[in-house]
């Protein structure tokens, strides 16, 4: 049985544009002037018990709408959303008891007060049995470090202690499904990677379901084993994270910076242009074809190159092959 | 239900008054500035009323009545639901909102629990004292009827203020930016201060179908002065429920046109 069920989910915002002031407070209060834009168009797809799901897109592509549409924070324009078998919006109270929500850039914690308070809070609000909630307490001390930060007010925490305070606040309640939406934003790598664990281990242990959107992909790597793939509203590929690393896992992208102005060359084999610049550089390369050192050697051969760098591609660079059809081939 | 949001609600109370003693000094201004506030406010109606000495046959300590009604009801409004005001930049401007959406508690109830406002006990004490001090001047005699009587209109009058300013705070989810809309409509009970009688008749009229503030100050007072109090004077009750409810039906129908803020 899935846990969440979405068809044909739409999501139009409609926006009353504003003149600044007071005037155009009332003009637009009176006499809206209203703009469309289509956020989410038409999606579905279902999550069964358990999965852990990768939702990721550039910036824009409609993630975090998605998302709170799922957790019952927008009544979606058009299609129906289904999670644990009720309507997300209309049932919000019982929804909630059953969901965690992580929005990577606010903080659920009360600013001012000590850590445990803001605990305590969220089990009054949440009604957490107190037996349950010492439980958890003990367990996220363990795993996520928090026991020596208890005492301190959020505000004096760091980003990374931050999140980990934000994950404890989020499952403590032990809810079935939690939405992570970009719980990784401007974490250095030591604190991601025992987030991932964090996460990774919740899920083995309760079978919590869980869907993470983020632009690291990394993130997802480590994650996921499925991945939905968002762009301009539409849904672009969902399926598992294997397909999509043996399409785009064979590429690699050197960078290259010359001394001089950058003249004419010729392309080594396997190798494409992604950029290029006056004396900067930038080639995709089939590691199944050619290897790193051939393409910069072949290039090093016509050009004076002053450095050069290695990287994986990126979102939008895997979002630009989807398109030009990288998955069919 | 009612007792889990009760108890709900002292705790939201604890935690507020836990981080208002972390900000112990601003905890005082605000308490004594809502005082000080009020003493112009009372200044004003001192001016006027010894200025016009036959204010249609109320006396000072008669207005006085009034306006301590209004003030005591605006003291509900000020202490229960003052983040009305701020929802817009306090809450859906930064995201906050979406937040309250995610919890098991009904989401006007956690705005309103969310933040206490102490300067409304400022106010409160104010219009406490005037209305302690006009009927002791007025020889007023509370009867155990008269009080319960001055209690439920004290409470009607708060829910109206709070209801229109929950109508008007509900334009955020449009606007955002909704403090022109609610000041525009809340400024409207200075009329209310005074009898309405020595209003032309359609400002009485406003007062009494519109926006009827004319509910938490003159009416109850013409009952407990005594001074041919009509039909309307049971009324408060009423239109704080009809108009609760009506309230609330409107802040539903905004939250479907809830979109807040990108990221
Ligand atoms: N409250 C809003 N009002 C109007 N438009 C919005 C609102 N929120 C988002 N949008 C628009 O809807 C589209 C999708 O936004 P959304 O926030 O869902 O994207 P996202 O995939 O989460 O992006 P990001 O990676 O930047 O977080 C964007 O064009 C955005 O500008
Ligand atoms: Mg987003």
């Amino acid at each position: 049985m899935s846990i969440i069920h979405v068809q044909d989910l739409s999501k139009v915002y409609r926006i009353v544009e504003k003149d600044p002031g007071l005037a155009g407070s009332f003009k637009a209060l009176f006499r809206p002037r209203y703009k469309d834009i289509l956020a989410v168009d038409r999606i579905s797809f279902t999550i069964e018990p358990g999965e852990l799901v990768g939702y990721i897109g550039v910036n824009g592509a409609g993630k975090s709408t998605t998302i709170k549409m799922l957790t019952g924070i927008l009544l979606p324009s058009g299609g129906a959303v289904r999670v644990l078998e009720r309507d997300p919006y209309q049932q919000r109270v019982p929804n909630a008891r059953d969901i965690g929500v992580v929005f990577g850039q606010r903080s659920q914690l009360w600013w001012d007060l000590p850590l445990i308070e803001s605990l305590n809070f969220i089990q009054r609000i949440y009604e957490i049995p107190p037996a349950s909630f010492k439980r958890r307490l003990d367990e996220f001390a363990e795993t996520l470090e928090l026991k020596a930060l208890f005492g301190t007010p959020i505000r004096n925490l760091s980003l990374g202690q931050k999140m980990r305070a934000e994950l404890a606040a989020t499952l403590i309640h032990d809810p079935q499904v939690v939405y992570l939406d970009e719980p990784t934003i401007g974490l250095d790598l030591l604190v991601k990677e025992r987030i991932r664990e964090f996460i990774k281990a919740q899920n083995r242990q309760r079978n919590v379901t869980v869907i993470l959107t983020t632009h690291d992909l990394g993130d997802i790597e480590e994650i996921c084993q499925r991945v939905i793939m968002i762009d301009a509203g539409r849904i672009i590929y969902d399926g598992p994270l294997s397909l999509i690393k043996a399409r785009f896992g064979k590429f690699r992208e050197i960078t290259l910076e010359t001394a001089s102005p950058i003249g004419l060359f010729a392309l080594p084999t396997g190798a494409e242009i992604v950029q290029q610049a006056d004396q900067r550089l930038t080639l995709r390369f089939d590691r199944t074809v050619t290897t790193a050192s051939q393409v910069a050697a072949a290039i090093m051969n016509q050009l004076e190159v002053a450095d050069f760098s290695l990287a994986e591609p990126d979102l939008a660079s895997i979002v630009k092959q989807i398109y030009s059809g990288a998955l069919h081939a | 239900m009612l007792r889990r949001y009760t108890s709900l609600y002292w705790f939201f109370l604890i935690q507020r008054f836990k981080i208002l003693m972390e900000y112990r000094l601003n905890f005082f201004i605000g308490l004594t500035s809502t005082i000080f506030l009020q003493a112009a406010g009372l200044l004003g109606i001192w001016v006027i009323v010894s200025q016009v000495p036959d204010l249609n046959g109320w006396t000072l300590d008669q207005v006085l009545l009034i306006y301590g009604l209004l003030t005591l009801a605006k003291s509900i409004n000020h202490m229960f639901a003052d983040n009305l005001w701020v929802i817009g930049w306090g809450y859906v401007r930064p995201g906050g909102f979406d937040r309250f959406l995610v919890r098991p508690i009904n989401p006007l109830f956690h705005l309103l629990a969310d933040r206490f406002c102490h300067d409304g006990l400022g106010n409160f004490l104010v219009g406490a004292a005037l209305v302690i001090v006009s009927s002791i001047n007025l020889h007023l005699v509370w009867t155990p009827l008269n009080l319960l009587y001055l209690i439920v209109v004290v409470i009607s009058g708060g829910v109206i203020f709070i209801a229109l300013n929950l109508i008007t705070a509900t334009s955020a989810f449009w606007i955002i930016e909704s403090i022109p809309v609610t000041q525009i409509v809340f400024n409207t009970h200075e009329f209310a201060r005074f009898p309405l009688t020595i209003y032309p008749k359609a400002i009485q009229l406003f007062l009494t179908i519109l926006i009827p503030y004319g509910f938490a100050s003159y009416y109850p007072a013409t009952q407990i002065l005594g001074r041919d109090p009509g039909l309307l004077a049971w009324l408060p009750p009423f239109v704080a429920l009809v108009l609760a409810v009506f309230s609330y039906r409107v802040w539903l129908f905004g939250l479907k046109h809830y979109g807040g803020t990108g990221s």
